[in-house]
């Protein structure tokens, strides 16, 4: 019975942020937890396996071999806007008027990690450019220094093709107090200033 | 218990939803891991204050012994974005952070280490380009943890010798050597700059230009070295290509 139990806490050590107090915690609670509740937790663990994968075109996440993003017709063709992770796309699909495809780059670029752009989905961004008359890639690598670099990398490994390549803007956040905002961002929010 | 001190972030790592551990090396205390909570949210009071290269006045509240203390502040004393604005500096510089990371042991406070470090990264935004700096600050950083290799002497009996054996990190001649393969055969030139750069001060090391040859041999050697150390190729070398 020990043994189960351990084994449960082993696997839950396996994902990212969960120590093994966390682990121990989460595998008590699932033992509380009604039947039908915990078996459907690991069913749906299973179904994600079996059936979720990366789009074949943009590496979205997709139970079919194109996703649904890619398959509209409707959308700007011509307009990629590239992502760190699947999850952003979520987040980016909720603004108004941006209506392209994406690209999920799988990470960002980080040398301390050894994390170069072999690891990342890079080459495949550069063939969809290269095949698919794009006429702007949009970069919205997160603002930090990996996704900063990234973003630098990106622009160069495109500049033979006639794309126009831009950068999400850096700014304040919305509702926040200038005199809160650190030296860095401030100066990042007046290179970006345009013109009203 | 609160403590105070100033330090570069050398790494961080991504934590649950928004949460971030720093590895910063500071002056007091070595290098500290820290756990800083949500600076990834977008309107987090830590700011831009956690990037790597980022010099600040930091705190920090744990038990003495604790592993990971919170981080409770950080204020920005010199941010050094504009080295992690170019690729091509924010590589040189991710390698300087790197070798740091392995040899600098935890809570071990060195004020030499530290206040190169911080001088180094003020040399490089001034001028990416002074890859002396680099080469300086490796072998200060290998002198000061006991690693650095011996240039001048044989390792055995101090008699001469321009053979430099990666297994015994040191020249060694050839009555003392039998058996061993030599890996480099060092030129004169090198091992004065060698010696040299261990005792030059910092103007004096932004003024003198030796042939690239030379600094070239000298980063090699180098490298060999720490990955014989190390016993793994360092990942920032991956990007060398
Ligand atoms: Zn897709
Ligand atoms: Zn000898």
């Amino acid at each position: 019975m020990q043994g189960i139990i351990e084994n449960l806490v082993a696997e839950l050590t396996r994902l990212p942020g969960i120590g093994r107090k966390t682990a121990q915690r989460l595998a008590f609670f699932i033992l509380s937890m009604p039947d039908a509740e915990a078996l459907s937790l690991a069913r749906a663990i299973g179904a994600v396996k079996e059936k979720a994968r990366f789009c074949g075109r943009c590496f979205n996440i997709t139970e079919q071999e194109v996703c649904e993003i890619c398959s509209d017709d409707t959308r700007d063709r011509d307009r990629i806007c590239v992502v760190e992770e699947p999850s952003t796309i979520q987040v980016m699909e909720r603004v108004k008027g941006l209506h392209c495809l994406y690209h999920v780059l799988l990470g960002a670029l980080s040398p301390i990690d050894g994390i170069t752009p072999e690891r990342l989905k890079i080459g495949e961004l550069v063939n969809r450019v290269r095949n698919n008359g794009v006429t702007e890639v949009i970069i919205a690598t997160n603002p930090n220094t990996k996704g900063e670099i990234t973003a630098q990398y990106i622009k160069e490994v495109l500049s033979p093709f006639p794309v126009k390549v831009t950068r999400i803007a850096y700014g304040l956040p919305m509702g926040s107090d200038i005199e809160f905002a650190d030296e860095v961002t401030l100066g990042k929010a007046l290179e970006g200033r345009r013109e009203l | 218990m609160l403590r105070r001190t100033e330090g570069i972030v050398l790494k961080t790592f991504p934590f649950g939803e928004a949460d971030l551990i720093v590895t910063f090396l500071t002056g007091s205390y070595g290098i500290v891991k820290t756990f800083a909570k949500s600076p990834r949210k977008t309107r987090s009071r830590f700011g831009s204050s956690l990037e790597p290269l980022t010099h600040s006045k930091i705190s920090f509240w744990g038990r003495e012994d604790a592993a990971l203390p919170r981080l409770t502040q950080a204020d920005i004393i010199h941010p050094f974005d504009t080295i992690r604005s170019g690729l091509q500096c924010f590589l040189k510089a991710s390698e300087v952070l790197e070798l740091t990371l392995i040899f600098m042991p935890e809570r071990d406070a060195c004020a030499g280490v530290y206040g190169l470090l911080v001088s180094t990264l003020h040399a490089m935004e001034a001028d990416c380009g002074a890859g002396l700096r680099v080469l300086h600050y490796k072998l200060k950083l290998l002198d000061s943890v006991g690693y650095l290799p011996r240039l001048k002497g044989c390792g055995r009996c101090g008699g001469d010798s321009e053979s430099f054996h990666l297994s015994q990190g040191s020249v060694v001649c050839d009555a003392c050597s039998k058996g061993s393969a030599v890996t480099f055969r060092l030129s004169p030139g090198v091992i004065s700059l060698a010696s040299n750069l261990l005792v030059w001060d910092t103007a004096k090391i932004q003024r003198i230009k030796p042939a690239d040859g030379l600094v070239m041999e000298l980063s090699r050697l180098l490298d060999e070295h720490v990955k014989y150390v190390t016993e793994r190729e360092l990942k920032t070398r991956a990007f060398r290509g």
